[in-house]
């Protein structure tokens, strides 16, 4: 049995909640989306509307139906309510409904343009992500959308739990800034409490008087490791260091009495030019293993290609293959969102093509 | 009332890939007892800022944000009459939730076979970096392994430059994000089949999650640094002030054209001659004219701008809570609003602040047996 058997998601797409209906399709509920299938590029299709019936929006009085058949609605409609779902759900008590923008609902911005880019500006993250003489830069993909989606997931099954319980359906208010600047758990609090404001620092991560590197070229590619204070870390990779005679004046220092967080900037940046040495003449795959057998807190930065080929996500079964039924093309994306003791949903691992939503009949009325 | 008045979660986790999902959840309204030790403090209590520059377990600001609305229980569980006290609450719970590294809680004997028999449908959450199967299974990381993992630091960043780490630990933002709807899809599946189950969140797989639209394409993907093939024009460009920027995002070319009049370019808007003039506007100032002329646009707030936002003050997103050593803080709330039933934030608690009311009050046992477990370091 699916985990969310039986449970009719509806979601109106534009970006802030399609991760989320996808998390929904995930774990086994019924998921109609309706739009999203224009100006988006191909591969946002297949990532974030694979497992969901698709449907064009070209009656919005069958779109205002489904709303009345559905147990929740994520609906990313940023501004206008192009398909009277206000109205028709007048009276549906047992719908969760969900909607989600880009802003609070009666706020200074409520009703201004925003994208995943300027989301991230205002969330405070853009500002220090990057290097310092270098314009601030956005995470990778579309983080502002995909935090939302997450939490729009959320959203619905807390209402869902809740109908369990009081009975009834209701409205909940989501905000996509709110959303992302949730993520940012240090800059607000650091501004509060020491006044500091965070700038951008590249690789660099900066503790107490003095900052470590986060990134060593190696071998064949790059590992990310910080000389931080843990002294069995160090401890363990000085004693391979040792061994690989590679560890010049770092196999004298007692780590116990160390505070490396104290050191001065030319003492740390000495240290760290012997262990950049021991990591150029290693390779990715060496490095990990002992990393993974001696506990150094270690981790290749994979390339795509390797989390591609990964033998561990290949274990884990993350990438699924997905047909898109337009082109019968069949690509590889993730799948389970976590694994489990008991058998996951198994969704349709299928991109459809968009079909009329006057012509859709897969919900009866209950 | 709160969503999920009624639910009962015993919380080994610590530091945030754990704590921040029991967070979310206790918000809403379920009953948190927070398991941790002054034999091991969480790292949580350790890290800054501090009430006052001091550190201490009970004053880190990141500690009282994490950890809003639970209640905390000192137990040393390298003691195996810990260990029995911590079985006594498993009786009592919903849900479990740990992010030991794998294998921890078998060898304190408190793997899931064990919690099955104490409570046959209990849900036992684990997260970890690399999850609890595969040949990384073992893996022990920091915050921001599985940015490495995942391929976010090599697709952060300007193209023919080398990886880029995130300036916080994404991992543990995401991945308890994931666990959240792990438990609540759970629990759901419970509620139908009268069965639990053991879930096993790891922090690279919503990380590659979250960037799956990279991973869908057919080429490679390649790092991009702010630009976007599906926008006319999408950047970060700089505006009056040291280190100021604005973020403007151009759907197409009627867009570009408004964006050239407010700017004052009268032919060829593009992100050069945009970088020319941008200088002369304040951020925010430019940020309103945009706004009025329908274009996506944002200044780069700083932790600052974020914490004085007007959009965000309006929105209550940061609530003042009494705390006894903090003072009061300003702590972020959660970014929804459910009308029937909404979220119920309290402070965070102090260390074992809630021994006796879980011990005594809640599991029934003696205030002498208490006494005596405390004295031994047990309860501790």
């Amino acid at each position: 049995m699916n985990w969310l058997e039986g449970v009719r998601v509806l979601e109106v797409s534009d970006g802030l909640v399609d991760l989320g209906g996808r998390m929904l399709a995930e774990l086994g509920a019924d998921v109609v989306a309706v739009g999203g299938d224009t100006d988006v590029a191909p591969e946002r299709k297949l990532a974030w509307h694979h497992g969901k019936t698709r449907l064009a929006a070209d009656d919005v009085t069958a779109v205002a139906s489904l709303a009345q058949r559905a147990d929740i609605i994520l609906n990313g409609q940023r501004v206008s309510d192009r398909f009277g779902l206000a109205d028709a759900l007048a009276g549906a008590d047992n719908v969760v409904h969900i909607r989600v923008a880009p802003f609070s609902k009666s706020g200074p911005y409520a009703g201004r343009p925003a994208t995943d880019l300027t989301l991230m500006a205002l969330s405070g993250l853009m500002e220090v992500t990057g290097d310092p003489n270098r314009p601030p830069l956005r995470f990778p993909g579309e983080q502002a959308y995909a935090l939302t989606g997450i939490q729009a997931a959320t959203a619905a099954l807390l209402g869902l739990y809740a109908r369990r319980r009081i009975g009834q359906g209701q409205a909940i208010d989501l905000s996509a800034l709110q959303s992302t600047t949730l993520s940012n758990y240090r800059e607000a609090i650091m501004y509060e409490w020491t006044g500091r404001i965070g700038r951008r620092m590249g690789n660099l991560l900066v503790r107490g008087k003095s900052g470590v590197r986060q990134v060593w070229p190696c071998q064949d590619g790059h590992v990310t490791w910080s000389m931080i204070d843990n002294p069995p870390m160090m401890r363990a990779i000085v004693a391979v260091m040792v061994e690989d005679n590679a560890a010049g004046e770092l196999a004298h220092v007692d780590w116990d009495e160390t505070l490396v967080a104290d050191m001065p900037q030319e003492t740390i940046d000495r240290w760290q030019a012997i262990v950049a040495g021991f990591f150029a003449s290693h390779s990715k795959a060496r490095l990990a293993q002992w990393s993974l057998e001696k506990g150094w807190g270690l981790s290749v930065v994979n390339t795509p290609q390797d989390v591609r080929e990964s033998k561990h996500l290949k274990a884990r079964g993350l990438f699924v293959e997905v047909e898109d039924c337009q082109t019968g093309k069949v690509s590889e994306v993730p799948g389970p969102l976590f694994a489990s003791s008991v058998a996951l949903p198994q969704p349709r691992r299928t991109l459809e093509a968009p079909s009329p939503a006057s012509a859709f009949s897969g919900w009866e009325a209950r | 009332m709160s969503a999920l008045e009624g639910l009962k979660i015993v919380d080994f986790s610590w530091v945030g890939a754990g704590p921040r999902a029991t967070k979310d959840l206790a918000d809403n309204g379920a009953t948190v007892i927070k398991i941790e030790s002054r034999k091991r403090l969480d790292l949580g209590r350790l890290s800054p800022p501090f009430a006052g520059g001091v550190k201490d377990p009970d004053g880190s600001a990141f500690f009282a944000q994490t950890n809003t609305s639970k209640q905390s229980a000192t137990i040393n569980l390298s003691d195996p009459r810990g260990v029995d006290v911590a079985k006594k609450l498993i009786a009592w719970a919903d849900v479990v939730v740990e992010n030991f590294g794998p294998g921890f809680m078998d060898r304190i004997g408190l793997g899931y076979d064990v919690l099955k028999q104490i409570k046959p449908d209990v849900i036992l959450a684990s997260v970890s970096v690399a999850g609890r199967s595969g040949p990384m299974a073992g893996f022990r990381g920091y915050g921001n392994s599985a940015a490495a993992q995942s391929g976010h630091a090599a697709l952060t960043g300007w193209p023919g430059r080398d990886p880029h780490m995130p300036p916080l630990a994404y991992g543990d933002v995401v991945a308890p994000m994931f666990a959240t709807v792990a438990i609540l899809a759970a629990l759901e599946h419970r509620a139908q089949t009268g069965e639990g189950q053991h879930l096993d969140v790891s922090q690279i797989e919503p990380m590659i999650h979250v960037i799956a639209d990279l991973y869908a394409r057919d080429a490679v993907p390649k790092k991009s640094g702010n630009e976007d093939d599906g926008f006319a024009l999408h950047g970060v460009f700089p505006t009056s002030g040291d280190d100021r920027w604005i973020a403007i995002a151009a759907r197409d070319s009627l867009e570009l054209e408004r964006l050239g009049r407010v700017l004052g370019i009268e032919a060829d808007v593009s992100s050069e001659t945009v970088a020319e003039q941008t200088p002369r506007f304040d951020r925010f100032e430019l940020f309103e004219l945009l706004a009025n002329q329908g274009i996506a646009a944002a200044p780069v707030q700083d932790g600052k701008d974020v914490f004085e936002s007007p959009e965000l003050t309006s929105a209550g997103h940061f609530q003042p809570l009494d705390h006894p050593a903090l003072k009061v803080g300003k702590m972020p709330v959660p970014p929804y609003v459910l009308e029937q039933t909404p979220w119920a934030m309290t402070r965070a608690p102090l260390l074992g602040e809630h021994n006796r009311a879980v011990y005594v009050d809640l599991l029934g046992m003696a205030q002498s047996d208490v006494d005596a477990l405390a004295a031994d370091g047990v309860l501790a």
